[in-house]
């Protein structure tokens, strides 16, 4: 029972604050397509010139950075989606001793930030030689999507209803069996969301590469666009290009996929 | 085929008894059922017998070989869930054909099995189907059926009926029972619903709060409860009871006196002098006519309420602080409120102890 | 092992097994989350250029923490942005929750996209756009600012000394609050109709209907938006950085940054850590303290 009015209000203001939180991407996105002489001020439209991306992907290298950050997004990811399955399952649906401390620290763990860590990672990979790989990023990132994801597949498998997992431990179904044929088909949606995250998370990720990498050839995207910005303060529509670009592949996923975003956030993911 | 055997068979979770020094034979081929209220001890029971749930004491035995530490899947039991626990993204066919791929039976045999179980549970045109696009009742006989492929030496059933309506559940009691005769598997069944557990056990269990309390056919636990928990259990509608004084009468008989009560009865000179708890079956009482006509009373009480059931009608009425429900058959124009008077039928009588509940047999010696 | 508490397994129940499941992910997890967890404390017990050895000062490093008037105002700011990132974002949910709580908004589930789509955006990006934005001379605000004729109110928005922090902030403002908004009115669809009719029979007003059935109601809701704002705004890294690399001066001088700054810049990588790890219990005790208020008053 609402008035015409509330909801009219209500419309206004939804419509007001989803403006606003679209006006500054448009505007970006304008910039990027602008021709660089035709350049008056941030987010103006003059027509569409697509060069810009193709110059920022040569003279910019954003070719060489995207590249980094799909090897290394697609490595965490791909280690991380599997381990935490596992570790998922064993806190989720087996009894243990020690389960419940255990897990306890990996719910620690998830409140672990990036800068807590950064300091010793840095000085442990230089003196095994390893910055500069991509080692130096896949492994840590690992380590906290392993946190997170853990967590995430611990509480899909305890809302698995016991007696399916019963059901199959009668009819004769090893513990692996019962994981990857019945229970896993069921845990896709889980799964994604959780992929989608993880994968948000990591390429997103900035002070790791800013840190380990020193590489030009090894740059993930942010720290590729944060060096495209020191050297372009003026250049407006490369740079914008270049940012563009670097934020491109995530929100294509999340255009396509974006039921998982949200349920993954609205179900307080948090990641270190 | 097997035999089934607790053996005082106990099972602690931390501080809380689940079933306590349980011990039940159940003969090959029979069906028993496991009745009790929800905490009583009879899921954990079955769990135990199926090995989802480890033994805290006692021994359970399939046939010769005592199953303590064996494993479910080696133990030749196959177990119907109450949400039947059909695996989702699979086939009728496939979830049919799990249990027997897992103990790498040849495909023509489980071909075979798969089609003979789908005929008798009438489900061959869902085979392809998935479980999602069941009934609740069609989902429920490929439980069934994923139970009978396996051939097994005893069928578990947990509550399988609990989550039909109420007209399939009559339907497919029939059914189950039905199956069991053909078979001749061995079957526990579980069940909170007495009704249930009447119309389908060769024998059945009574279990309270981890306890077994009777064992025995259905007549035995109807006409001979051994104490007053298994006497209210059993039996729709359930028994009433009054708490009342017995004193020996002069005329040879006893005299019964409570609230608002005073009656003789022209036995029971074995009862303990004292309080005693009455027990009286719905049809054992019945409306004042005619000078009472055979009847023992009369008592007067008030209407409490009226439950029509077409051929039959219950009336409850309240007595002192006692309400006692009284048959009459076709109708009445009685209404809650109305001032009533009844009568008892001798046999519809059943006597136990204040304290300990046991039943105090006619004829038997003081307790 | 018979007569236990009920941690016995049943057979076949897989038990063990479970530690074989559990280690890779425990292994990568320790290796790479635990373990420098503990050298990070290791390494704040001295005090260390990264280069030459390094000497004991023991607890030093936490004691700077309060001491050292450049780390105090880190901590100062993060606080400050705690306003903007967590608390703000929350107040402007919580607005349109309490406006959506009798209403059926259709097409929520656009709205839902594009208010969350800040959020998406890698933070670099979202420093890049901004600074694009605030640029003084030619950025879109000053621009618009002249545009409609308040030209007087332009300024260098991150180079002022006193907006500088604010402008960040309002940033994080930007990129929070559709999650805020998001989170609670999924939180406000979920409150029993009849909870509001009767308040409405009881003679509440909107303003009493908002405060005694749509806030309590979302408590759960809101300690998650303030538990995952807050932790975001005290890791602020990426936006300081190539925003304004802590400056002017000090003015956007974060915790984050300064584990950067002294442990890759200054060769002070002790207290680096040191400041890494205060950061680390300040996002404990706030996830813990808010998450305890939200579970004390009986629902």
């Amino acid at each position: 029972m609402t008035s015409r009015r509330d909801l009219s209000v209500t419309y206004a203001i939804l419509g007001a604050f989803s403006l606003f939180a679209l006006l500054p991407i448009v505007g970006i996105v304008f910039t990027a397509v602008q021709d660089q002489g035709a350049l008056a001020a941030f987010g103006t439209f003059h027509g569409v010139h697509l060069g810009n991306f193709a110059d920022a992907w040569r003279d910019g290298n954003f070719g060489t950075y995207l590249r980094s950050s799909a090897i290394v997004a697609i490595s965490v990811v791909a280690a991380a989606v599997l381990l935490s399955i596992l570790a998922g399952y064993a806190f989720g649906l087996m009894r243990f001793r020690g389960a419940e401390v255990l897990f306890y620290v990996f719910l620690l763990g998830l409140m672990i930030p990036t800068e807590a860590i950064i300091v010793p990672l840095y000085y442990d990979f230089r003196d095994l030689g390893l910055t500069d790989t991509y080692w130096a990023l896949i492994l840590p990132q690992a380590g906290t999507s392993v946190a997170f994801g853990t967590f995430w597949m611990r509480a899909y498998f305890r809302s698995v209803p016991r007696s399916l997992v019963e059901a199959a431990r009668i009819d004769g179904a090893s513990s692996w069996f019962t994981l990857w044929r019945v229970l896993l088909p069921l845990a896709r949606p889980a799964v994604l969301t959780m992929t989608v995250l993880l994968f948000m998370w990591t390429w997103n990720e900035f002070l790791l590469a800013l840190v380990m990498v020193s590489d030009e050839g090894l740059r993930t995207a942010p720290l590729g666009l944060s060096f495209f910005q020191g050297r372009n303060t003026s250049n407006l529509t490369l740079l914008a290009a270049g940012a563009v670009i670097v934020a491109m592949p995530v929100v294509v996923v999340y255009v396509f996929l974006q039921r998982h975003f949200i349920r993954g956030m609205l179900s307080g993911a948090v990641k270190g | 085929m097997a035999a089934v055997r607790f053996t005082d068979v106990s099972k602690r979770f931390g501080a809380v008894t689940a079933v306590r020094d349980l011990s039940l034979a159940i003969d090959d081929g029979e069906f028993v059922v496991l009745v009790g209220p929800s905490g009583s001890g009879k899921t954990t029971a079955l769990r135990m017998l199926a090995g989802l749930e480890s033994i805290s004491a006692g021994e359970i035995a399939i046939g010769e070989r005592v199953v303590n530490r064996v494993a479910p899947r080696e133990r030749d039991i196959a177990m119907v869930f109450q949400d039947y626990a059909l695996y989702p993204q699979m086939t009728v066919f496939d979830n049919l054909a799990f249990g027997l791929r897992r103990r790498k039976l040849p495909k023509e045999r489980i071909g075979e099995r798969v089609r003979e179980a789908a005929r008798l549970l009438d489900i061959g045109a869902l085979l392809e189907r998935k479980p999602g696009q069941l009934s609740g009742g069609q989902a429920q006989r490929v439980a069934l059926g994923r139970a009978l492929v396996r051939h097994p030496q005893v069928f578990l059933m947990d509550e399988p009926l609990s989550n039909l309506d109420a007209k399939l559940r009559t339907q497919t009691r029939g059914e189950i029972k039905r199956l069991q005769h053909e078979v001749r598997t061995t079957t526990v069944y579980v069940t909170h619903d007495q009704v249930e557990a009447m119309t389908m056990g060769d024998r059945i269990a009574v279990m309270n709060d981890g306890v077994l309390e009777q064992v025995g056919t259905p007549e035995e636990l109807y006409e001979r409860p051994t104490n007053r928990f298994v006497a209210g259990f059993i039996g729709s509608p359930a028994m009433s009871f009054f708490t009342a004084a017995a004193a020996a009468a002069d005329d040879g008989g006893v005299r019964l006196r409570g609230e608002a009560i005073d009656l003789r009865l022209p036995f029971g000179r074995e009862l303990p002098a004292g309080d005693v708890t009455v027990g009286v079956r719905p049809e054992g009482a019945r409306l004042w006519r005619d000078g009472g006509g055979g009847l023992i009373g009369p008592l007067r009480g008030t209407v409490a309420y009226v439950e029509a059931l077409g051929r039959e009608t219950f009336v409850g009425v309240d007595v002192g602080d006692a309400r006692l429900a009284v048959y009459e058959e076709g109708r009445t124009t009685l209404q809650p409120g109305d001032a009533v008077e009844f009568g008892l039928l001798a046999d519809g009588l059943r006597f136990f102890s204040v304290e300990s509940g046991e039943a105090i047999a006619r004829g038997a010696a003081r307790v | 092992m018979i007569g236990g508490s009920g941690l016995v397994a049943p057979p076949g129940e897989p038990r063990r097994i479970g530690y074989l499941y559990l280690a890779p992910g425990l292994l990568v997890f320790g290796a790479f989350v635990l373990v420098p967890l503990g050298h990070a404390f290791w390494l704040s017990l001295f005090e260390w250029d990264g280069v030459t050895a390094g000497t004991w000062i023991g607890l030093d490093n936490y004691g700077d923490v309060v001491s050292d008037p450049a780390l105090r105002r880190a901590f100062w700011h993060a606080l400050v942005l705690i306003g903007f990132y967590a608390l703000l974002p929350v107040a402007i949910g919580l607005l349109l929750a309490g406006l959506l709580a009798r209403a059926r908004v259709r097409g929520l589930a656009l709205f839902r996209t594009v208010l969350f789509l800040p959020q998406v955006i890698a933070m670099v990006v979202v420093a890049v756009m901004w600074r694009m934005i605030y640029d003084p001379s030619n950025g879109a605000l000053n621009e618009l600012l002249r545009a409609v004729g308040l030209g007087s109110l332009a300024q260098s928005w991150l180079g002022d000394f006193d907006l500088a922090l604010s402008s960040l902030g309002l940033v994080g403002t930007w990129v929070y609050y559709g999650l805020a908004m998001v989170l609670l009115t999924a939180g406000v669809q979920k409150i029993p109709p009849s909870l509001y009719d009767a308040a409405r029979v009881d003679g509440a007003g909107m303003v009493r209907e908002f405060f005694a059935v749509t806030l309590p109601a979302l408590r759960g809701e809101i300690a998650v938006a303030l538990t995952l704002t807050t932790i975001y705004a005290l890791r602020n890294f990426d936006l300081v950085y190539i925003t304004t690399k802590g400056g002017p001066g000090e003015a956007t001088s974060v915790p984050a940054f300064q584990v950067y700054s002294r442990a890759f810049e200054s060769g002070q990588v002790g207290s680096a850590a040191a400041v890494g790890l205060c950061l680390t219990a300040l996002i404990f005790a706030i996830t813990f303290a808010i998450n305890r208020t939200a579970e004390r008053r009986p629902a």
